[in-house]
């Protein structure tokens, strides 16, 4: 059963492995944040509705290079700190302001991230949402991503840092979507309404059938996300 | 008139009430939003009694100027400060040595609560406006902080909830206002707590009590806390509401996206006719020269 709880509410009262956002008091096991319960058998974890990004390894963001030096580019990930790419590691220079999609590849314990795969994004725009809810974006095996893409027609690439960029396509209507998905984050069966949104748009899209495999949705995703961004660069510079 | 007593005239010895007609254990009405600030990551607004109070949560963010920072902990930095006319007389704008004092003891009181440990190097701003204040602001600064946070999402042991409570006209009374904490045998007492654990966070004494009295007074407190803690849970759930989503709200949320979407139109054609009306200017400028 999900449950709405807030940070000190009781989540189980058995023992259990602990999941995200618990932490285990007395023996029994407590929710840090405001969120849905996700309970079974042997795990107990919280799905957060509202935070902060978090910089995790293999996560891919989508930056802006805020400071530029000698050296290499600061970019702004939307973490506590900046990250640093190094000039060698880019094959074209970079101005404040521009986009970067890049794949963390080493969080320290300060939190400071090392971005791997750098490369630069070319037009589109973003459309930020809070970070802990991009899941949602991204939905059961990547079902949600594909929707917007069939609703909307655009090229999209979700970072984890909460920033959706996308390109080409209806990107005024992906505006919409994103920011209902985002207020709306924290309702069961998202997919479905937001097939009801296209269809109230007048736009029909088929939802993708579910594989039995759904708890590798995310993995799956990051490598699809990956590839999408690999063919971003030689695809706009013939523009 | 002869000792005898009508029936219907309250009997004041039996049931004994305050100056504002409550009971000795009996909170001001308590009301809380969360959610109401839409620049601050998370934010509360609270209404206690006359007191009026804002609070917004600004990070996990990195701590400058760097010295501040701590690299085990995060830095849980609170800016209490009162509007100029939040009090009577005016109150000079710039924090005075209780704004400073009240700052620290609430800093102390939510570091207690929140996992700092989590997030190194880093300071987590909590700023709480009083815009109206009638005795016992920084409890309710103290109440809305929490809730801010938790509207955050910064992890959390727990809320703090937080009461006044105190001696005055000899009786021991809770949450005190200022007719109370003026009278003059008088003694409050902030107290904050961690309701599951009843852990005290937040406890000053302006007044002097009997150790009976004391002992006394902490159950009341305890349990005022847990009435406060009650709204602070209803006001946070009440934010999202576990629903289906129906292909009506489906519709409705895409009719309000539709107004916003005008207005920011009309805003857009607005920007455009302005921007052109200056290139006007700018090639007229240029005629003349």
């Amino acid at each position: 059963m999900k449950k709405l709880v807030i940070p000190g509410e009781m989540v189980s009262q058995e023992r259990k492995r602990l999941g995200g956002n618990v932490f285990v008091s007395d023996g029994k096991i407590y929710s840090k944040v405001v969120g849905i319960t996700e309970l079974d058998d042997e795990k107990a974890s919280v799905v957060p509705l509202e935070g902060k990004y978090m910089p995790q390894q293999e996560d891919v963001v989508i930056g802006v290079v805020s400071r530029v030096v000698f050296a290499g580019y600061g970019v702004n990930i939307n973490s506590f700190t900046e990250s640093f790419i190094p000039k060698s590691a880019m094959r074209e220079e970079l101005k404040m302001g521009d986009l970067i999609s890049a794949k963390i590849s080493y969080v320290n314990e300060l939190r400071e991230a090392d971005l791997g795969f750098p490369r630069r994004m070319f037009g589109g725009e973003v459309v930020e949402v809070i970070p802990v809810r991009t899941p949602r974006l991204i939905g059961k095996n990547g079902s949600m991503l594909e929707l917007l893409k069939q609703g909307t027609g655009c090229d999209i690439v979700i970072g984890k840092n909460g920033r959706v960029w996308a390109r080409n396509g209806n990107s005024e209507l992906l505006r919409k979507v994103v920011t209902f998905v985002n207020d709306n984050s924290y309702k069961s069966n998202l997919t479905n309404s937001v097939e009801a949104f296209f269809k109230a748009e007048g736009i029909n899209v088929s939802v993708p059938k579910k594989d039995e495999s759904v708890g590798k949705a995310q993995q799956v995703e990051e490598s699809e996300v990956i590839e999408e961004s690999e063919v971003l660069p030689g695809s706009e510079e013939t523009n | 008139m002869s000792g005898k007593q009508r029936d219907d005239a309250p009997d004041y010895k039996k049931e004994k009430k305050r100056v504002d007609g409550r009971k000795m254990d009996e909170l001001r009405p308590l009301s809380i939003k969360v959610g109401v600030l839409p620049n601050a990551d998370g934010s509360a607004y609270l209404e206690w009694g006359q007191n009026k109070v804002y609070a917004a949560v600004f990070g996990p963010r990195e701590a400058l100027p760097k010295h501040t920072q701590n690299p085990y902990k995060a830095v849980v930095k609170v800016n209490y400060r009162m509007t100029t006319f939040s009090v009577p007389e005016r109150k000079q704008p710039r924090p005075n040595r209780r704004d400073y004092e009240i700052s620290k003891v609430l800093g102390e009181a939510l570091d207690k609560a929140v996992f700092t440990e989590q997030f190194p190097n880093t300071e987590i701003g909590v700023f709480v406006e009083v815009v109206d204040s009638n005795a016992g602001s920084r409890v309710a600064c103290l109440t809305a902080a929490s809730c801010a946070l938790a509207d955050a999402g910064i992890p959390m042991r727990d809320l703090v909830a937080a009461t006044g409570v105190g001696k005055a006209f000899n009786e021991l009374i809770v949450d005190l206002n200022k007719e109370e904490e003026d009278a003059s045998d008088a003694v409050d007492i902030p107290i904050g707590i961690l309701p599951n654990s009843e852990e005290i966070v937040l406890f000053q004494m302006d007044g002097l009590l009997k150790k009976e009295e004391l002992d006394k007074i902490l159950p009341m407190a305890m349990k005022a806390c847990k009435q406060v803690y009650e709204v602070q849970k209803k006001a946070l759930q009440e934010k999202y509401k576990l629903t289906e989503l129906s292909e009506a709200n489906v519709e409705a949320g895409i009719a309000g996206k539709e107004n916003a979407k005008n207005v920011s139109q009309v805003k857009e054609a607005k920007q455009e006719k302005e921007s052109k009306k200056e290139t006007k200017e700018v090639k007229a400028k240029k005629v003349k020269k």
